[in-house]
């Protein structure tokens, strides 16, 4: 009982980090990245994923939320206690890139989320015709941002690059 | 911000104070609590979120609404902690109707379940995801549905058949087009034993529901995968392929015979439902069955385990009692000679005990009427005043069916007539409901017996003054008429009543005005008086019309033709007897084909309850309303004309919507019991609703209602 309540209060204390983003930008497949370092085969999420990553001894609480318009207005549900938001855009989708922009923007202006960090992973970029870091930050009119630390990696999710850059951040 | 102050959570603040004060404080406290809870359901700290999780279903199970935490506890689903996600699974299925919206968010933590390696996992995924039953996830549900059902652990297999059956409830289209009652079907043939019941279970519900029941059935194949299956599954397994196998009709004496021999062992199962289900496919395979020789055997296998039945708890009993009570309709010589278990004990609930009765009395003969009159005996001196009645009536029972032991049965009801008459005079209070009760059944033992027993008339006479009950008056009157020549005072007995008459009850009227006719016929000197003094009293005393027509027909009767008079009123009555069938044939057989069910119980057939429940009564009420309406548009003279249409039309359903049939407005008292009166004489006449509205006018000529009558007037005496 003095452990748990011990543990309770030094170590257990997780870093709560919701992966945000539209449908097929890979949110699942980042998460998996972070948990267990692997690609899994994904299916669209309809619901959510949550898991426990551990890293540079801090837990991190991550939520993968599915991105279909469906599930979008739900959520803001999971906004309560989150730390930081990762949003995932696909850098080939340019056709959505507009939605996605919205999309971002619609869920900054929440209160609950007004506290946590933004970190914007560009993803897809082992693909051809993948749009740059700086092409997707206009499009998302990142500089647009007032009070809101944020920040932008490209990264490649099948691969693995920028994935631990942005977690270092 | 840590919690320290509860070790251990109490999630359940029971008061011993009462329900009500809990339930008001619960309800003070709600809106408050949910708040907490709902940020404790959103801390960092895990255990918290636990903790709240218990909370919350412990605020469920109490019946206090917590679905608006709905989002908050879903979040907390995908753990590793199975007791926490059985907690969230538990609440899922409570609450997803109220959250259809959200329910998707659990989707895919449903998919990933069923993909879990612990089958434990996998197999509560899929039984939560059948129990949520909104259709916006039934489309999500196919995929992992089809991985379960090939799933390589049996108890997953077995979880999943019965998600079928849901599934099919919900979308009948999208289980067969998916292949899922096809896969069913090859699961009859399963290796494991509890995964052929279930798919039975399943397959059985299914082909309930379809509209072409050519879902599930049996063949050769299936029938042996069932028979080896029987032996190896749970007694739910048991129940659902015995019941499976009472819908198959065997093809021949033989293969009865070989399924018989599989399912006799199970007669030995503790399960009482297990014993009855078996002894349903027995009872059912014995029609085609020829051999005489066998059915004897058959039927002494199945009487011990009828008779283990009556040792287990009161509600079991009864359930078994009532089914046995079929039974011996259908096979009267299957307790032959096991009467001694269904004597009462002290203790057995009342409701046992009258069930008992009913099944001593069919269980009666020449052999063991001795001992059950003595145990009859017994149970009369009893205090509970119903069974105390009905133990009489079955001493009347036995007299009538059982011709040698009608005298001893006579004498065993004298003796309690005399012995609560001294206990009566001792006590100086009324128990002599007994002598009441046994002078009725005395009544039909006579009827039974004609002028076997007359010397035991002046003792029953003694007792007149006592009688205080209608049943019990009329039917003393009625000795009397029928003995008249034999007793002295006939007519100075019923003169006594006379004086009364008007304040009597009917069926006590009724019997004073055929009695006094009968004393005349057999001693017009005597009695011409009071015969007079009858009729008049009830030709223009009495508001009821049942008493004045039967009193006009007497009189039209008497004053044109004597002898015919004699012979109707005085005819030879047909013989009584005691019903061991107390169901008719038809109705009997499709019982027995419901034994072990509720219809075994109510011994009314499924359909008559089963369905209808609310929707019933949900269209009385809405006739009732409708008629209501019609009233109000009516003016009072139309009202007065559909009156008469009602009355002639709707009989049998005065008594049941007694709102919608005869609105209190409309009819007068009067006119109500018209209504009762010519639903007799319809009766009588053979529905002949053209006389019913001639005699409804409320004043009925006695000359030309004679004329109508006089056809009618064998059947009328006769009846009375």
């Amino acid at each position: 009982m003095f452990s748990r309540a011990l543990g309770r209060l030094w170590g257990e204390k997780e870093v709560r980090i919701l992966i945000l983003g539209l449908d097929g930008a890979g949110k699942t497949t980042i998460l998996y990245r972070f948990q267990i370092g692997e690609v899994v085969t994904t299916i669209p999420t309809i619901g959510f994923n949550v898991e426990t990553v551990t890293y540079k001894n801090i837990k991190f609480q991550v939520w993968d939320l599915g991105g279909q318009t469906s599930i979008r207005p739900y959520w803001r549900c999971y906004y309560a206690n989150t730390d930081a938001v990762i949003y995932v855009v696909d850098s080939v989708d340019r056709d959505r890139i507009n939605t996605a922009r919205e999309e971002l923007h619609a869920m900054l202006e929440e209160e609950e989320l007004r506290e946590s960090a933004l970190l914007v992973f560009a993803n897809k970029q082992d693909m051809d015709g993948a749009m740059s870091v700086t092409e997707v930050s206009d499009s998302l009119r990142l500089d647009t941002l007032k009070n809101r630390q944020w920040t932008i990696y490209k990264t490649s999710a099948v691969k693995g690059d920028g994935l631990t850059e942005g977690l270092d951040w | 911000m840590t919690d320290f102050r509860i070790p251990k959570p109490k999630f359940f603040t029971t008061t011993k104070k009462g329900h009500l004060t809990l339930l008001a404080s619960l309800q003070s406290i709600s809106t408050r609590e949910n708040y907490e809870l709902k940020s404790d359901l959103n801390s960092e700290y895990r255990d918290r979120r636990k903790d709240a999780i218990k909370k919350v279903i412990a605020n469920m199970t109490v019946g206090k609404d917590v679905s608006g935490l709905f989002p908050d506890v879903l979040k907390n689903m995908q753990t590793e902690d199975l007791e926490q996600k059985k907690l969230v699974y538990l609440y899922l299925m409570n609450y997803a109707k109220t959250q259809p919206e959200l329910v998707i968010l659990a989707v895919n933590t449903f998919v990933k379940d069923t993909d879990d390696g612990n089958p434990l996992i996998r197999a509560l995924a899929i039984r939560t995801m059948g129990c949520i039953r909104v259709e916006k996830i039934i489309d999500y549900l196919c995929e992992p549905l089809r991985k379960c059902l090939k799933d390589e652990n049996p108890y997953v297999r077995k979880t999943a058949a019965i998600c079928v059956a849901k599934l099919y409830d919900l979308n009948p289209a999208l289980a067969t087009d998916n292949g899922f009652v096809a896969t069913l079907q090859d699961m009859v043939s399963d290796s494991n034993p509890m995964v052929v019941a279930n798919a039975i279970t399943a397959l059985a519900e299914i082909n309930e529901a379809s509209e072409t029941k050519d879902i599930f059935v049996i063949n050769i194949t299936t029938l042996n995968k069932l028979l080896v299956a029987l032996n190896e599954c749970t007694e739910w397994g048991r129940i659902a392929i015995l019941t499976a196998l009472a819908e198959y009709r065997p093809v021949d004496e033989k293969e009865a015979e070989h399924i018989i021999e599989r399912v006799v062992p199970q007669f030995q199962h503790v399960n009482g439902s297990v014993v009855l289900a078996g002894i349903k496919v027995v009872i059912l395979y014995m029609r085609v069955i020829k051999t005489e020789e066998l059915i004897r055997q058959l039927v002494k296998k199945m009487a011990p385990p009828l008779v283990t039945l009556l040792s287990s708890v009161p509600e079991v009993q009864y359930v078994a009692l009532r089914n046995i009570n079929l039974i011996l309709q259908k096979r009267p010589d299957i307790l032959q000679h096991e009467i001694r278990v269904f004597f009462c004990k002290y203790n057995d609930p009342l409701y046992v005990k009258l069930e008992k009765l009913e099944i001593m009395i069919k269980l009666a003969n020449d052999k063991n009427v001795d001992q059950l009159l003595s145990e009859l005996k017994e149970y009369a001196s009893e205090v509970d005043v119903d069974f105390v009645r009905k133990s009489v009536r079955a001493i009347g029972q036995c007299a009538i069916k059982i011709e040698e032991s009608s005298e001893r049965c006579i004498n065993v009801l004298l003796d309690l007539i005399n012995s609560s008459n001294t206990m009566s005079d001792m006590a100086n209070s009324k128990v002599n409901y007994v002598v009441q009760e046994a002078i009725v059944v005395i009544k039909d033992i006579f009827r039974k017996y004609p002028r076997k027993y007359e010397g035991i008339i002046p003792t029953l006479c003694k007792n007149l003054d006592a009688l205080d009950e209608p049943e019990a008056k009329a039917s003393l009157i009625w000795i009397i008429g029928e003995y008249a020549e034999k007793i002295d005072n006939a007519n100075e007995l019923l003169e006594s009543f006379l004086e009364t008459f008007r304040e009597e009850n009917v069926q006590v009227q009724l019997q004073l005005i055929t009695a006094t006719v009968k004393v005349f016929l057999k001693k017009p000197q005597k009695s011409r008086d009071i015969v007079q003094q009858v009729l008049q009293i009830a030709t223009t005393d009495c508001d009821n019309p049942d008493i004045r027509d039967r009193a006009y027909v007497y009189w039209r009767l008497l004053s044109t033709d004597p002898q015919a008079a004699k012979a109707v009123v005085l005819s030879e009555k047909p013989a009584i007897s005691v019903e061991n069938q107390s169901i008719s044939g038809p109705l009997l057989d499709e019982l027995i084909n419901h034994i072990s069910t509720l219809a075994s119980v109510y011994h009314k057939p499924p359909e008559s309850f089963l369905g209808r429940g609310t929707f019933g009564a949900d269209a009385v009420q809405r006739r009732a309303i409708e008629e209501q309406e019609e009233e109000s548009r009516e003016s009072p003279i139309q009202e007065q004309v559909k009156n008469e249409n009602l009355l002639d039309l709707d009989f049998s359903d005065t008594s049941a919507t007694p709102t919608s049939a005869n609105p209190p407005s409309a009819v007068s008292p009067f006119s109500e019991s018209t209504s009762t009166n010519i639903d007799d004489l319809l009766g009588l006449f053979g529905n002949d609703t053209k006389f019913g509205t001639t005699a409804n006018s409320s004043t009925t000529p006695a000359g030309s209602s004679a004329t109508t009558q006089s056809n009618a007037l064998n059947d009328l005496v006769s009846l009375i």
